[in-house]
């Protein structure tokens, strides 16, 4: 119940908006985030929180490719395969990533761990091939640097080769100056 | 140095700058809201925008300050601004570097809109992906709310700015306005029929203005430094101040440019991203986005600005330039972006959500090489079918790869559908003669 | 509805000029001058979605084409509709939409009637340039009612916008999205919902189909007959389609009847109770004890024998006649004059009793009128409306419906004062739409009322020009209010000081305000007063008398105020007149032309005291089941036990019926034509879709058949001959238009009632007494739910599919602390009986409340007693103190 375990979240969440509805998708991705994915009684329980009928929210959890009416891997891989990625490599990224785990885009390896989609334009189009795992951006992939992404999200749980604050091209180093 | 002046990257771009609100006010942040908050009356800071020729940035380039006034007058009622950062047009990524690397200027800027047209709510949209954006937004706005920037109050001068930031979930139809506002509150992103248009009725039904990231972050710089100075960068009238390209596909150096308006696509492409990867000679590129009918080598000359590129049968749409070199399969290319937009057609307007589908499908038979003839014709009658008939521009957007590519390399379409005429020909002699 | 100066605005249409509204849209304009503009996702109940785009029409001076269903018109507007680009983009949208389309229309019950098929014929060629692969959807069901084929869907959306924007329930979802998106419910179970049927009714194609008539028929095969539905006092107007005397289907026209399209679950789904394999087919007679069939002949002489014998030996004054408020005027009305004159005693009553007779009573003491100040259209444009004890979804749900439109379309306030409480669920919660609910017991409808009354007077909210008026009577109110502390009324209501003086600025504060009450007030003790302090309520408001403004008392049957018009409540001649009016007495003699009897009327509580008492010889009971439907306390069938002669008329063979000498089969309403009046006073025509069932008879033609055996001859052609008849006593009988006259009151009883009339009972309807409560007990309603009405219904398959047995609700809490989950056996019990049934827990049920349809009560009656109003005769038995726990 997400109620009792995220009374002030939740609460919070409800302060943002004169209407309750609009905490629609944040509550959604607590629930997501709870569970994995979106289950029916996350979904009933959000309704009444919200004094919706559950087919509102149903209707709506549909509609957005980022929640998910099912379990996936612990790692969702999402690469991005639309038309400036695909440009850079995007398939050979996936074609890689499909015979370094044994399945094919769509599946879940047998331990659970990962899951790969193909997915639509993320928003990095410049620095692609690029996948997100879970929340993180992971851009101009190689293969070498998939491996070692895998490796670590095996080991750790995350990897370090993880994109942060997004710039690209990279600033010039502080040095060289002007 | 780059050789134009960066205005939004300028900060990012000095070495060691965080993004922080101490970084963010020791590079001047902030002294344009002081200027204007409680000192310059709301309808003045429009004016000036209106007078700097700023125009919107995320795709339809609509003048921004036109667009305030549009806002009913004398309502006393709630009023709301939604900044759009929901950066999900194929091809564009410059919202996401100016919010992770400089998220003030845009809260910044969102305040500054607010002030402007009496909203004392702002909701930033940002695109579910953008876990990160949102996450360093969201800091930036308890960091300037602690300052005293937003929230109740703003400088002490009774102002009231609010900022959410709210997460969409993964559908690019939440760009367009309207089905922001509808995934705002809570629904499906179906764009709304207009009118009434946002600007009466948008988010609770209460007035309400939409921008881009870009456009707003461009706002206290023409604040400090005068709607005449923003009017002469780039080409003026029209195309007034700097516009960051987001180059992506067969360069050397992918990434977004900051430059003037009105710089050519040669410049941008052989100078600013360093050409073409490997020298391969360039066979095509977008100018601005998915949306936007592709070019060829012949309209490299062709200037970066609102008019030329829609003269030249384009549109400057969102910024996103992609590049193919010699060697790209524009069939491919048309069905992968054809494929983006039948999986992001939100189904509402039925020649969109069919068209989008059929569209894909037929394509995918010609590349496969299952193709006919008539299939071209059937492929443009379609694509007509699908613009100006539906709810939203999503339609008229999807059809430009198809139109385009065939435009200029139909041979390359026709070169597949003869071999599979070949091949029927030789291997189904009987339902051949039949056809 | 009053007439605002409405602007205009003038357009051409295809060379046609036309002046219309400022407003309308131009796909209605078009209507106007005969132009149907194609299209699937508009419907004149919905709000524009403009999503099938099938609508394109040219506008001049706007480039691209536009959608007639979402464009208003404008002054000067040039639209043309048949262009070449218009016809042509009325074509590619079409082809779009049957790209996917599985073009099964051989096994699509909507072949003949679908929109999909007439626009295609119309618009596209016969052969496709979609060669590519269509998209397909796995058949699934919705329930075992609703028949859903998602291949077929146009993703209009015109269900789910329906469910939603009419009903409120919010049942369906577009799911996922672009060419996948569909129509589901939500869960792993089936559709639970109102089944109002109206996503059938409203898709344009054969996606959402009735299941109970699949592949039965094709359109044209079809009978049709337009007639008014018997469930509920809302009377919709139905159209029964019939194939060889058999009931096909139900449906129901947008612009027709008062229901202008919209149903209920009994009204579409619950049609095969008339025909029933246990419909009585013959008559039959009691001999050596039992029921046998027997000939018409043989029955009726047998009954006209019987009552002249009885009557030869103890006069007129032992009959007495009791006839159901299903029946139709006609029915009614040579009922009466049956018992009149060829039986000769006035000792006739109806089930309008129940209730009815309450709401009657109040409104012609207080607005010297027995019909609604008011209409439906009024409700839909009421800036404020006041709910009391209406559980208006499940007792009158069309009527719900127009108190949904004026929220939800027209923002009017809403009060409520109901015993549920605002959750949301799968029955739509009119309490969720309010701005101010108070949640009530039964008992509790008074003090709420008297709070609300309190704070009107506190807050200066009375009504200026009553002051002068009426001062003294101003004055008795406010010191009665004035008596009445807010503690009091805060625990008497649980609710605060506050919240009642919001709601009556609220209320108060409106030029257009109606109260609706219902069977929670007019079945519970006190109702004639409270229905009274509810007009005083107005009266102080300023809003009494006022056009479109005053108290609608909900009818329960589908002619509860047919039957007080027609004088089939024991106090009333036709008319409705007073049973001792001597005028009224002498103009209806006159018509007859012979003399009314002497002697009194009697209520059905005090015949049944008479023939427990055995002074009653002979009992006439049409339609009516007292021992089936009144409580044990109430000793029907000891009574009826006593009488020496029982005649029922009915349809099934009751439990009343098995105790008669002679059982006369009647048809149902689907048989006979005449006409019912609906609970704003509209009166309807009934038509006949099917040929009697059996030999059953038309009720009016089986007394008129006796009384010609008994000498008395009451003839008449048809039963339009009867409707001159009832139109010369009767006003407003006069053919029916399409909506009803609403009454306007008689300013001489109001002033009655304001100088002196008030001074009667007022001291009685503004004292507060608190119940007295056994603890640890809970208040048993037994009362009406939305899928059955009555126990006809409960013939019906499609309605037993939705409900097919009784099952106590209860408050979450309530059952917690019980220890009682769903679907635990429970044991009610009290002083009188008890019971053992299924729980339900359901959170729309108030703390202390538990709640059992009426319509599967045999073993529930046994908790109930039954009291009895000294005013109105008016038998109570709906509520009772119990006991509830687990079963062992
Ligand atoms: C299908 C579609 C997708 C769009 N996506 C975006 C987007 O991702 N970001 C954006 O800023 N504008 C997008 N737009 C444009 C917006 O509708 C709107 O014009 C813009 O947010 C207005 O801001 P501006 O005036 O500052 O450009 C999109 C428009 C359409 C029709
Ligand atoms: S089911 Fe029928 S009414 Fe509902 S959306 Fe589909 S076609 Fe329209
Ligand atoms: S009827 Fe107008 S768009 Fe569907």
């Amino acid at each position: 119940m997400l109620k009792e375990k995220y009374t002030t979240e939740i609460a919070d969440i409800l302060s943002r908006y004169p209407v309750k509805r609009s905490a629609l998708l944040p509550l959604l991705y607590l629930a997501q985030r709870e569970q994995g994915y979106v289950s029916e009684a996350a979904m009933q329980e959000i309704a009444g929180i919200l004094k919706l009928t559950p087919p509102q929210v149903y209707e709506t959890v549909t509609f957005y490719t980022m929640l998910n009416l099912k379990p996936l891997g612990k790692f969702h891989l999402q690469v991005c395969k639309s038309l400036m990625c695909a440009l850079v490599g995007s398939d050979i990224l996936i074609g890689w990533l499909e015979k370094k785990l044994g399945i094919k885009a769509g599946e879940t390896t047998h331990d659970g761990l990962f899951t790969i989609s193909k997915v639509e334009c993320l928003g990095a189009c410049g620095t692609g091939p690029m996948m997100q795992v879970n929340d993180d951006y992971y851009e101009r992939l190689t293969e070498e640097k998939v491996d070692r992404i895998l490796a670590d999200l095996k080991r750790d749980g995350t990897s370090a080769l993880k994109t942060g604050p997004f710039m690209w091209p990279e600033p010039a180093p502080a040095k060289r100056g002007a | 140095m780059p050789k134009h002046e960066p205005v939004l990257l300028k900060n990012m771009l000095q070495p060691g700058y965080t993004g922080s609100l101490a970084d963010y006010e020791r590079a001047g942040g902030y002294q344009a809201l002081k200027k204007v908050v409680g000192k310059v009356a709301p309808a003045d800071v429009t004016a000036m925008v209106i007078k700097s020729g700023l125009r919107g940035r995320g795709g339809a380039g609509f003048p921004t300050g036109v667009k305030w006034n549009f806002l009913p007058k004398d309502y006393k009622g709630t009023k709301y601004l939604c900044c759009n950062a929901d950066e999900s047009e194929p091809g564009t990524f410059k919202d996401r570097q100016l919010m992770e690397r400089d998220p003030h200027q845009v809260l910044e800027g969102i305040a500054i809109a607010c002030y402007a047209i009496g909203a004392e709510t702002a909701y930033i949209y940002i695109r579910g992906e953008f876990v990160l954006g949102s996450k360093i937004l969201d800091q930036a706005v308890t960091e300037a709310r602690a300052a005293g920037y937003l929230g109740k109050n703003v400088l002490g001068t009774g102002v009231n700015v609010d900022i959410w930031v709210h997460r969409g979930a993964g559908a690019y139809i939440c760009g367009e306005e309207t089905a922001l506002l509808e995934s705002l509150e809570g629904k499906r992103g179906l764009p709304r029929v207009k009118p009434p248009f946002p600007a009466t009725s948008g988010l609770y039904g209460k007035p309400t203005v939409i921008n881009n990231v870009e456009t707003l972050a461009n706002l206290p710089h023409i604040v400090n430094r005068g709607p005449e100075w923003f009017a002469s960068i780039g080409s003026p009238p029209k195309s007034a101040g700097t516009r960051i390209f987001c180059v992506s596909g067969h360069v050397k150096r992918p990434g977004n440019y900051e430059v003037p308006m009105g710089i050519t696509c040669r410049e941008l492409i052989f100078e600013q991203a360093g050409g073409m990867r490997g020298d391969k000679p360039l066979k095509a590129f977008i100018p601005g986005g998915a949306s936007a009918p592709f070019l060829t080598p012949d309209h490299l000359d062709v200037k970066l600005d609102f008019e030329s590129v829609a003269q030249a049968g384009s549109m400057l749409g969102s910024g996103g330039v992609t590049v193919m070199e010699e060697g790209t399969d524009m069939v491919w290319a048309a069905l992968r972006l054809m494929e983006f937009f039948h999986h992001e057609s939100c189904g509402k307007c039925s020649p969109c959500r069919e068209g989008s589908s059929w569209l894909v499908q037929t394509l995918r038979r010609i590349l496969a090489k299952r193709g006919r003839m008539e299939d071209l014709e059937t492929l443009v009658q379609l694509c007509n079918n699908i613009a100006g008939r539906t709810v939203c521009a999503f339609g008229d957007a999807e059809v430009a790869p198809i139109l385009s590519t065939l435009k200029y390399w139909r041979p390359e379409y026709e070169a597949l559908i003869r071999e599979a005429e070949a091949h029927r020909a030789h291997e189904l002699p009987m339902a051949a003669a039949r056809h | 509805m009053p007439n605002v100066a409405v602007e205009t605005v003038k357009l051409t249409i295809d060379g046609q000029s036309l002046t219309v509204p400022k407003g309308t849209l131009v796909i209605e304009a078009a209507r106007q001058v005969g132009v149907m503009v194609p299209h699937f996702c508009y419907h004149p109940k919905l709000k524009p979605d403009a999503n099938c785009r099938m609508c394109l029409v040219e506008i001049e001076k706007i480039p691209k084409l536009q959608t007639a269903c979402s464009t208003p018109v404008a002054e000067g507007m040039v639209v043309r509709t048949a262009t070449t680009v218009v016809n042509e983009a009325h074509k590619s949208v079409l082809e779009f939409i049957l790209a996917n389309h599985p073009l099964d229309c051989p096994v699509c019950d909507q072949g003949g009637r679908c929109d999909l098929q007439d626009f295609s014929h119309e618009y596209t060629p016969t052969t496709s340039r979609f060669i590519e692969v269509k998209r397909v959807f796995q058949k699934e069901y919705f329930s075992p009612l609703i028949e859903k084929q998602m291949n077929r869907c146009v993703q209009c959306l015109r269900c789910v916008r329906y469910c939603d924007e009419v009903m409120d329930v919010k049942a369906l979802a577009p799911v996922n999205r672009g060419t996948m998106t569909e129509i589901k419910h939500f869960g792993t179970h089936e559709l639970d919902c109102e089944f109002c049927g109206g996503c059938i009714q409203i898709c344009p194609v054969g996606a959402i189909t009735s299941r109970l008539s699949m592949y039965e028929f094709r359109p044209w095969m079809l009978k049709r007959a337009d007639t008014v539905c018997t469930y509920c006092g809302d009377g919709c107007q139905i159209t029964l389609q019939t194939k060889d005397n058999q009931l096909i289907e139900v449906n129901s026209s947008l612009g027709a009847g008062r229901n202008n399209g919209d149903l209920c679950a009994r009204g579409y789904f619950g049609y095969h109770a008339t025909t029933h394999p246990d419909r009585l087919t013959t008559p039959l007679v009691r001999r050596d004890g039992r029921l046998v069939p027997a000939t018409w002949d043989e029955a009726l002489e047998y009954v006209a024998e019987t009552f002249a014998q009885l009557k030869l030996k103890h006069g007129a004054q032992v009959f007495a006649g009791v006839i159901t408020a299903r029946c139709t005027n006609e029915d009614l009305y040579l009922f009466q004059k049956f018992m009149r004159l060829a039986v000769g005693t006035n000792k006739l009553d109806s089930s309008a009793r129940y209730g009815q007779v309450n709401a009657v009573r109040a409104l012609c003491r207080i607005q010297g009128t027995h019909r609604w100040p008011v209409t439906f259209e009024d409700i839909a444009a009421a800036e404020a409306l006041l709910l009391v004890g209406t559980n208006i979804t499940e007792a009158n749900p069309i009527t719900g419906l127009r108190v949904k439109e004026a929220v939800k379309k027209h923002g009017a306030t809403l009060l409520t004062v109901e015993s549920l409480q605002p959750t949301v669920g799968t029955i739509s919660n009119i309490a969720n739409l309010a701005a101010h609910h108070f949640t009530a017991h039964p008992d509790q409808y008074k003090p709420v009322v008297l709070g609300l009354i309190k704070a009107v007077i506190e807050e200066g909210l009375a009504d200026q020009p009553l002051s002068q008026k009426a001062p003294a009577y101003l004055q008795a109110i406010r010191d009665a209010v004035h008596a009445l502390s807010w503690p009091t009324i805060e625990a008497a209501t649980g609710s605060s000081a506050a919240s009642f003086k919001e709601a009556a600025r609220a209320f108060a504060r409106t030029a257009r305000a109606v109260i609706i009450v219902g069977a929670g007030v007019l079945r519970e003790p006190g109702a004639s007063g409270l229905a009274a302090t509810l007009q005083d309520l107005l009266l102080l408001t300023g809003h009494h008398g006022r056009p479109g403004c005053g108290l609608a008392p909900l009818a329960e049957q589908n002619n509860d105020q047919g039957a007080v018009e027609m004088g089939t409540v024991t106090e009333c001649l036709p008319g409705p007149c007073d049973l001792d009016d001597q005028e009224a007495r002498a103009r209806v003699s006159a018509l007859w032309q012979e003399d009314l009897p002497q002697g009194p009327g009697l209520t059905i509580p005090e015949i049944l005291e008479e023939a427990r008492g055995k002074t009653l010889k002979a009992l006439y009971l049409v339609g009516e089941d007292p021992v089936g439907s009144l409580p044990e306390s109430a000793r029907a069938k000891e009574a009826l036990e006593g009488v020496e002669f029982l005649v029922c008329q009915e349809l099934f063979l009751t439990e009343t019926a098995q105790m008669a000498h002679v059982v006369l089969p009647a048809c149902s309403y689907a048989e006979k034509d005449g006409t019912f009046t609906n609970t704003e006073g509209h009166v309807q025509q009934v038509r006949h879709a099917i040929e009697p069932v059996g030999e059953s008879r038309p009720d009016w033609e089986i007394f008129s058949d006796l009384a010609g055996l008994m000498g008395y001859p009451l003839e008449y052609g048809d039963a339009k001959d009867l409707l001159k008849e009832i139109r010369a006593l009767v006003p407003g009988y006069n053919l029916p238009g399409p909506t009803p006259k609403p009454s306007r009151p008689d300013h001489t009883a109001v002033d009655r009632y304001l100088q002196q009339g008030y001074a009667e009972d007022l001291g009685e309807r503004y004292r507060y007494t608190p119940p007295v409560k056994a603890a640890g007990r809970l208040t048993l309603l037994v009362d009406q739910s939305l899928f059955h009405s009555g126990k006809f219904s409960t013939k019906a398959k499609g309605l037993l599919h939705l409900q097919a047995e009784g099952a106590v609700s209860l408050n979450p809490a309530d059952a917690a602390r019980l220890g009682i989950v769903e679907g635990d056996r429970v044991l009610l019990s009290n002083e009188l009986g008890h019971c053992r049934t299924t729980a339900k827990v359901w959170d729309r049920i108030p703390a202390g409340l538990c709640r059992f349809p009426e319509h599967f009560d045999q073993e529930a009656r046994r908790l109930l007693s039954v009291s009895i109003d000294v005013a109105t005769g008016v038998p109570y038995y709906r509520s009772a103190q119990v006991k509830v726990e687990k079963a062992q």
